[in-house]
């Protein structure tokens, strides 16, 4: 095949069983053999790695739109933080109104 | 005699001891040139470090050549258990005479298609002569042969990726490759060549078959390949002298650069 | 928002410890003085292998040959992940390596001087990764998300070389007479461009890739810190730093030494070190024998 452009490939790897996926860096190759084979030195040549996904960097879908990810508006009612402090106080009532547990504690 | 130090697979070679002396001797004649053959490769390759033609390239090369000194040390653990002595000794110890590397080894790197085409030739015939190897009677050669065999795998991988983009990326890299070739195939024979003794081996069941029928089929299965991409074909038959003791300015250069440090403190150790 | 107001907000951001990634918006300065900075370490990576590419082939065992061939090949792993954060803030890889051969961009000094024996290869794999991993460890931090997640693999790559460094050294230093001798030598010689390594004392109020938490550290800092670290290893094993005036104050904690040659320092990074003119011919002459490949098999985009 005649020389293409070289490409910018981002590289992933697990690092032992079970574990996910991670972004590890990424390589200059002309094709996606020899961008394996280099992903394969440089995140594999030490043994560190059990799998590794190479994916060409135009192939992936960015999103990093603050109004999609960060939107503004309160939701912590999707969240246990939303809704530990209020438990917290509404338990320390109905134990002393049941006469059970020590204000302030929560089991 | 293997002692199951440091180095060994540990295996009795109850098979070795019964080996009469001229089949011993076959058999270090063999590690030995395998081992050398691994070596010397390893260093020239290793010259490539720093200066590959990509980054990226740079760094798969290293780990080929510093795959292959891997595997030389492991056969001259091999060979030291046999005949006494240690690796070190063995790989940095001798005179340039002494060498028993294959006549392929004794170019430089050159550019990188003669790089490439060497290392092409030498990964594929050494691929065939451990399918010779793998089933070995010799336990301890057999376990350090399926080692190699699987860390080969990336070589031959990486070098038939780069027959490929040399022989079709157009005028000038195919020209230096046809050419890197054509100078390279009689001695790229005599790595499947050379060892003294290698039927012997064969009846004791350390290798498959005779070395000449691992060439022949070496070169069968990189026939098809070869004639895909209208590369040069071998000559018939391996040239003389294989494994010296004759050997190129080239390889004596690279022996007093490999040994200077040695030299220099011979009581010293490093 | 107008252009000014942009970059006191991003100048705050970077200034509390916020991280900036490659596609975020940034100063044109700041995308300059980054790329400059990530540009001059690549360069240093890679010519970092040509003092000890030699001893490889004249490693005088095969673990060494095996180690050593392993630290020069991380080197090489070393400028192509730093070239590539280089690459993503604009300039191509090749206009890089150009600027380079060409002398006008620089490296580091320790990599303009010669090495003399075996015994170099050591005190550099030791001294000079372990000057070099100092500040490294304060990039981790930079404020340039990229190039500090890059610190971090290159610091856990680097941990090793400097393992394999003191072992060499110790090996020669519980050898022969000769051996400790040659240490010795390399350490006289080796001391001086250590000692320049991290730079002039500068005015951190007027340094920029400070104030902009490139890098985090002040170049005093980082030597105080290999000082501390190094000097009582070298001294614990009978090896003298050649510095008559070397001494840590014993209230302040704070290493004295001979103000280092910074006429020295400055001839030699801007190209006038012993082997500078060497090693950059030694580097086009190899480009260009490779350029074939470049060109057809990889077809790498032209320089801009």
């Amino acid at each position: 095949m005649p020389g293409q452009p070289m490409q910018v490939y981002e590289v992933f790897r697990r690092e032992r069983e079970g574990g996910p996926m991670q972004h590890a860096g990424n390589l200059l190759a002309p094709d996606p053999e020899l961008a394996s084979h280099y992903a394969r030195e440089f995140y594999g040549r030490r043994q560190e790695s059990v799998r590794l996904w190479i994916v060409p960097r135009a192939a992936i879908v960015d999103l990093d739109d603050p109004d999609l990810l960060q939107p503004p508006f309160d939701r912590s009612f999707k969240k246990p933080v939303g809704y530990s402090t209020e438990i917290k106080a509404k338990l320390a009532q109905a134990r002393s109104r049941a006469g059970t547990g020590k204000a302030g504690e929560i089991q | 005699m293997t002692t199951g130090g440091p180095g060994t697979t540990g295996e009795p070679a109850a098979s070795v001891n019964q080996f009469d002396p001229e089949t011993k001797q076959a058999l270090a004649n063999l590690l030995l040139a395998t081992a050398d053959d691994e070596f010397v490769i390893g260093f020239w390759d290793s010259e490539w470090t720093g200066i590959a033609p990509l980054l990226e390239e740079d760094v798969a090369f290293a780990s080929l050549a510093q795959d292959e000194i891997g595997h030389a040390q492991a056969l001259y653990q091999l060979l030291a258990d046999l005949e006494g002595g240690d690796p070190d000794e063995l790989a940095f110890g001798r005179r340039p005479e002494e060498y028993r590397h294959a006549r392929l080894l004794d170019h430089p790197r050159t550019d990188w298609a003669f790089s490439v085409a060497r290392r092409f030739l030498y990964d594929t015939a050494d691929a065939a002569r451990l399918d010779a190897l793998v089933a070995s009677a010799h336990a301890p050669l057999a376990g350090v042969v399926a080692k190699m065999r699987r860390e080969e795998t990336y070589h031959l991988l990486h070098m038939h990726a780069w027959l490929e983009r040399l022989a079709t990326g157009g005028p000038e890299p195919r020209s230096r490759l046809v050419a890197a070739m054509e100078r390279l195939w009689p001695d790229a024979l005599c790595v499947l060549a050379g060892v003294e003794g290698d039927a012997l081996l064969v009846e004791a069941g350390v290798l498959a078959e005779p070395l000449a029928a691992v060439r022949r089929r070496w070169l069968a299965g990189l026939a098809p390949e070869l004639e895909r991409l209208g590369l040069p074909a071998p000559p018939a038959d391996p040239p003389a002298g294989c494994r010296g003791p004759d050997r190129s300015d080239d390889f004596r250069w690279l022996w007093e650069q490999f040994t200077m440090v040695r030299r220099s403190d011979p009581e010293a150790v490093w | 928002m107008s252009e000014s107001r942009r970059v006191q907000d991003f100048n705050r951001h970077v200034a509390s410890g916020g991280k900036v990634e490659a596609t975020d918006w940034m100063p044109e300065e700041y995308r300059r003085a980054v790329g400059r900075f990530v540009e001059m370490h690549a360069n240093s990576e890679l010519m970092g292998v040509l003092p000890e590419r030699e001893w490889i082939l004249r490693a005088p065992t095969l673990k060494r040959k095996l180690a050593l061939s392993a630290k020069v090949q991380d080197e090489v792993g070393h400028a192509q992940l730093l070239y590539r954060v280089a690459e993503d803030l604009g300039k191509p890889r090749e206009a890089m390596l150009a600027d380079l051969l060409a002398g006008k961009t620089k490296f580091h000094n320790v990599f303009h001087y010669p090495t003399h024996s075996w015994a170099d290869v050591g005190i550099i794999a030791w001294l000079v990764d372990a000057a070099a991993i100092v500040a490294q460890q304060a990039l981790r931090e930079s404020s340039y998300a990229p190039y500090g997640r890059t610190m971090k693999k290159i610091c856990w790559e680097e941990s090793v070389h400097i393992l394999h460094g003191r072992d060499v050294v110790l090996t020669m230093m519980n050898g022969t007479a000769r051996q400790r001798a040659l240490v010795q030598d390399a350490l006289e010689r080796w001391w001086g461009p250590l000692m320049q390594m991290h730079g002039p004392r500068t005015d951190p109020a007027k340094d920029r890739d400070l104030a902009w938490r490139i890098k985090n550290k002040d170049n005093e800092t980082l030597r105080q810190e290999f000082l501390t670290v190094y000097v009582p290893r070298l001294r614990e094993i009978g090896l003298q730093p050649p510095d008559p005036e070397l001494r840590q104050d014993p209230d302040s904690g704070t290493w004295r030494y001979t103000e280092p040659d910074w006429k020295e320092l400055y001839a030699v990074v801007t190209g006038h070190g012993p082997r500078s003119a060497e090693r950059l011919e030694f580097r086009r002459l190899n480009y260009a024998e490779t350029q074939w490949v470049r060109d057809t098999v990889l077809a790498a985009p032209l320089a801009a």
